[in-house]
């Protein structure tokens, strides 16, 4: 049994699993008919208790991001119910909750508006139960904090009274639903408010459970025999003579290409995988290292080779006829691993019924159900995935490696199985960030304003890997992709897309995904563009801003705060961008400047500050968001100055912490977080943040030193160079 | 078999002697505050005291946590309502939270050695503590509402 999906399985997998990307999140319409129970549940997104207790379903994934209290505060404010009486719970996974799939910075940009109606269908539905139970109009019955009153007679009943009493019979249609008229951000009592999130005091005292905390009766430990490459290997042989001799040895588990040994504890299931001898076949990326594949994608640059048009605007031929000077650069980044502080693990148990009960952390529940089906054969009916705590997300749980490892391990022990991966195993078997190159060449009229924009972006795309739905027609991922449809007033602007296949690591999404790369050859572009039209950086960028008015906002309230333009001690300086994040259609907007102080002999560089506006429309949670953004910002920090993935024999050459290493506190710079206040239909917070930095601190080298980092992460032996060879 | 005294329980427990206090601690008494992260001492997230002296519990085995006084997140305050915890929640320090315990425990053990430390000594008793959420300027803070400082 393979525990890769090949083309065919992702087919019968998107069938099964209705997956597309396509969908948005969406909440079935109807309230539903409950006479006095217990307890009342009026759409799958929460349930009120004949205490007054309102518990808001949470089906995103809580990794960090407080979705959990921002999407219950989105349902309470229409509910109109007091915010100590509502609770959160994570649900087992269900096709009634829609797509389950958290990323993308998407969760309150896709819910605000259904969960928004569930709580003021829910509201109605319970003034509509008392109304007719004291036989007056419902017009004149009003909902306030978990009450329901009848403004003639003083009458009332709170929720938990109505769940009790009360027979409640008001639906909604679809069409219904739509038509509720939803509260004014101005009458707004808790989306906006301090709301202190109430997944918190449990991270402080231990009490927290994710996924590595499982524990079920008379359960196993499982560890893998990796192969040598990270993709094509295949079993020649395995010998387990010597792991059946470790003390507390259950099973040795070989299926297709997967190699586990099962024992009593991780110790000894870590002795016993030691002990068996694998042969491998390391397939045909044995030979694989970082130069070649960058040396085949300057390759397919250069040679167009397989190129798509992904944008197309005016004619862009025509633009550069109107050019007074072209200017034309290449960038390139390098793989970025995700290192969430969890490794990935899983414990899966098979019931009696052949039902499997998966408890991890996932990121997209839906997917994980499919592949499951896919893979194993197990019928969705037959799949219950318990969603923990993710200890870190960034993207590595929308991948459903782990638990297809664990299932397949477990469905031949006939024993609770759990399985955590080593540190070394969890990077090693990651979905790294592709590494790319990007040519981009514009042409400026005599004014200095834009009149022709050409890009084209070389990278393996995750897509494919993940099934059709997830490419467009020409075979494209929009996610490796976004951001190079940049916002900028540009009449002429054509993007081109290379995918980079066959490389032999299979890539997938980390967070902030492609506009990490794109918006730093877009925006570090836009400042060498400044440069030769002779502009300040800011001033350039405003003035082929009038098409994105709110954009223009963020990147001048950046600069203000910021203080741009004013004096610095030598070899300091700032760098801006400003970017669109993470799609066009949904922009986050978002801008910073970084201040860095280069080092000229060494090529280090120290980023002292980073000030960073942002405009996402309605703020759900506002300390939420400003976490958030520090988060993100920081994460773009520690990208630029320090994570590089390379690749050696067709495997992933670091380890661990110490070969990989990820930002600490003393390389923390201050972080200023600026949000504009907005009544515009919220949109998210996750990542934008992240993908200002690379480019805003390459360009704050450049005005330090006059030398153009154009490589990803900029470090020391990059900018040293750079500042050599400048012209 | 070996005796350990954790969080002020005497518990015994039969494993190899160079077992990783922190497997014995999470797997085998499921006091899962403490977490794995790296296994190699480097991020910080197994961190417990150990005679009140932060150590990473993955490089420390069941035979030298013999007969030492051990402390785990669990075991920090008994209603979880130590100062730097209540300054963890007043600032709203954790995202992802798996770290936090471990950064907790390297916090707790600063502030009983050094109860006003300067922004530095933070930072350098912290950086051994990886947050990947990079909550770092939160930690700071945190501590500094804790010391009183």
């Amino acid at each position: 049994m393979a525990t890769t999906l090949d083309r065919r399985e992702f087919l019968i997998l998107s069938t099964t699993a209705g997956i597309g990307l396509t969908l948005t999140f969406a909440l079935p319409g109807a309230v539903r008919r409950a006479a006095g129970a217990a307890r009342w549940d009026p759409s799958p997104a929460l349930t009120i208790g004949n205490d007054g207790v309102v518990t808001v379903h949470i089906t995103k994934a809580e990794m960090g991001q407080g979705v959990g209290t921002a999407l219950a505060q989105i349902v309470a404010e229409e509910l109109e119910v007091p915010w100590k009486d509502v609770r959160i719970d994570y649900p087992i996974a269900d096709p009634k909750y829609g797509l389950m799939l958290t990323g993308g910075s998407w969760s309150v940009n896709w819910t605000f508006d259904a969960l928004s109606r569930a709580g003021a269908a829910a509201r109605l539905a319970l003034i509509d139960a008392a109304a007719k139970e004291w036989n007056v109009a419902p017009t004149d019955v009003v909902a306030e904090g978990g009450t329901v009153r009848h403004s003639g007679s003083g009458r009332s009943l709170s929720y938990g009274q109505i769940v009790d009493k009360l027979t409640i019979t008001k639906t909604f249609t679809e069409d219904e639903l739509k038509q509720i008229t939803l509260k004014k951000p101005a009458d707004y009592t808790i989306v906006g408010k301090e709301t202190p999130r109430l997944d918190i005091p449990d991270k402080t005292n231990g009490r927290a459970k994710f996924g590595i905390d499982t524990f079920l009766p008379g359960m196993v430990y499982a560890k893998v025999a990796y192969p040598p490459t990270r993709e094509g290997a295949k079993v020649k042989s395995v010998d387990d003579s010597a792991a059946k001799k470790v003390k507390g040895y259950v099973q040795t588990v070989v299926a297709g290409d997967l190699v586990a040994v099962v024992a009593n504890t991780y110790e000894n299931a870590v002795k016993a995988r030691d002990a068996l001898k694998v042969a491998w076949d390391p397939g045909p990326y044995a030979s694989n290292d970082t130069e070649k594949i960058f040396q085949d994608f300057a390759k397919k640059l250069t040679d167009d080779s397989g190129s798509k048009v992904w944008v197309e605007q005016g004619d862009v031929r025509a633009g550069f006829g109107q050019a007074a000077k072209t200017h034309e650069a290449t960038y390139m980044t390098d793989y970025v691993a995700h290192m969430q502080m969890e490794p990935m693990n899983c414990v899966v148990s098979v019931d009696n019924d052949g039902v499997y009960h998966i408890y991890t952390g996932n990121q997209f529940q839906t997917y994980a159900v499919g592949a499951m089906g896919a893979v194993l054969k197990v019928d969705a009916s037959k799949v219950r995935l318990h969603q923990a705590y993710l200890g870190g997300g960034f993207g590595r749980r929308l991948e459903p490696d782990i638990i297809l490892e664990t299932a397949i391990i477990a469905s031949q022990v006939k024993r609770p199985v759990k399985f955590i991966r080593s540190r070394e195993e969890d990077l090693k078997r990651d979905f790294p960030r592709s590494a790319t190159v990007q040519n981009v060449k514009a042409g400026l009229d005599d004014s200095g304003r834009i009149v022709a924009w050409e890009s084209t972006i070389v990278a393996t795309h995750p897509g494919p890997r993940w099934g059709p739905d997830f490419v467009d027609k020409q075979g494209l991922d929009q996610f490796a992709l976004n951001g190079a449809d940049h916002v900028y007033d540009v009449p002429n602007l054509t993007v081109r897309a290379i995918r980079g296949d066959d490389t032999g690591i299979p890539v997938g999404y980390v967070r902030a995904v492609a506009p990490n790369y794109t918006f730093f050859a877009v925006e570090t572009f836009m400042d060498e563009l400044a440069r030769i039209a002779g502009k300040d950086p800011i001033e350039f960028r405003l003035a082929h801003l009038k098409g994105a008015p709110r954009l223009a906002r963020v990147l001048q309230l950046a600069a203000d705060k910021a203080g741009w333009g004013s004096a610095l001690p030598p070899n300091t300086a700032r760098g801006v961008a400003c970017v669109s994040a993470q799609e066009k259609k949904t922009p986050t907007w978002t801008a910073s400047v970084v201040q860095a102080r280069v080092d000229p002999q060494t090529g280090n560089v120290r980023i002292e500050k980073v000030v960073t506006a942002v405009d996402c429309g309605i703020v759900v949670n506002p300390d939420g968001v400003r976490a958030q953004l520090e988060g993100s910002v920081l994460f773009g920090v520690s990208n630029v100055v320090k994570e590089r993935v390379t690749i050696k024999n067709g495997a992933i050459e670091q380890s661990n912490f110490h070969d990989y290493q990820v930002l600490r506190m003393n390389e923390a710079p201050t972080v200023e977080v600026h949000v504009v206040p907005s009544t515009e239909y919220p949109t998210g917070v996750g990542e934008p943040g992240t993908t200002t930095i690379a480019p805003a601190l390459s360009n704050a080298i450049f005005a330090a030193t006059g030398a153009r980092v154009r490589s990803v992460p900029l470090l020391p032996d990059r900018v040293l160079k750079a500042i050599q060879t400048k012209a | 078999m070996a005796t350990l005294v954790i969080n002020g329980i005497s518990r015994n427990v039969d494993v190899a002697p160079d077992t990783p206090l922190l497997w014995v601690i999470r797997e085998r008494l499921q006091l899962t505050g403490t977490k794995f992260g790296c296994g190699v001492a480097q991020c910080g997230a197994c961190t417990v005291h150990m005679d009140g002296a932060a150590v990473r519990s993955c490089q420390t085995t069941v035979a030298q946590a013999a007969g030492k006084k051990i402390t785990t997140i669990e075991g920090l305050h008994p209603q979880g309502q130590h100062p730097l915890q209540k300054a963890w929640i007043a600032e709203q320090v954790p995202q992802c939270g798996y770290c936090q315990s471990g950064q907790i425990m390297q916090a707790a053990a600063l502030l009983a050695k050094n109860p006003k430390p300067t922004d530095e000594q933070i930072v350098s008793a912290m950086s051994g503590n990886i947050c990947r959420c990079a909550t770092y300027p939160r930690i700071k803070r945190a501590i500094k509402r804790a010391a009183g400082v």
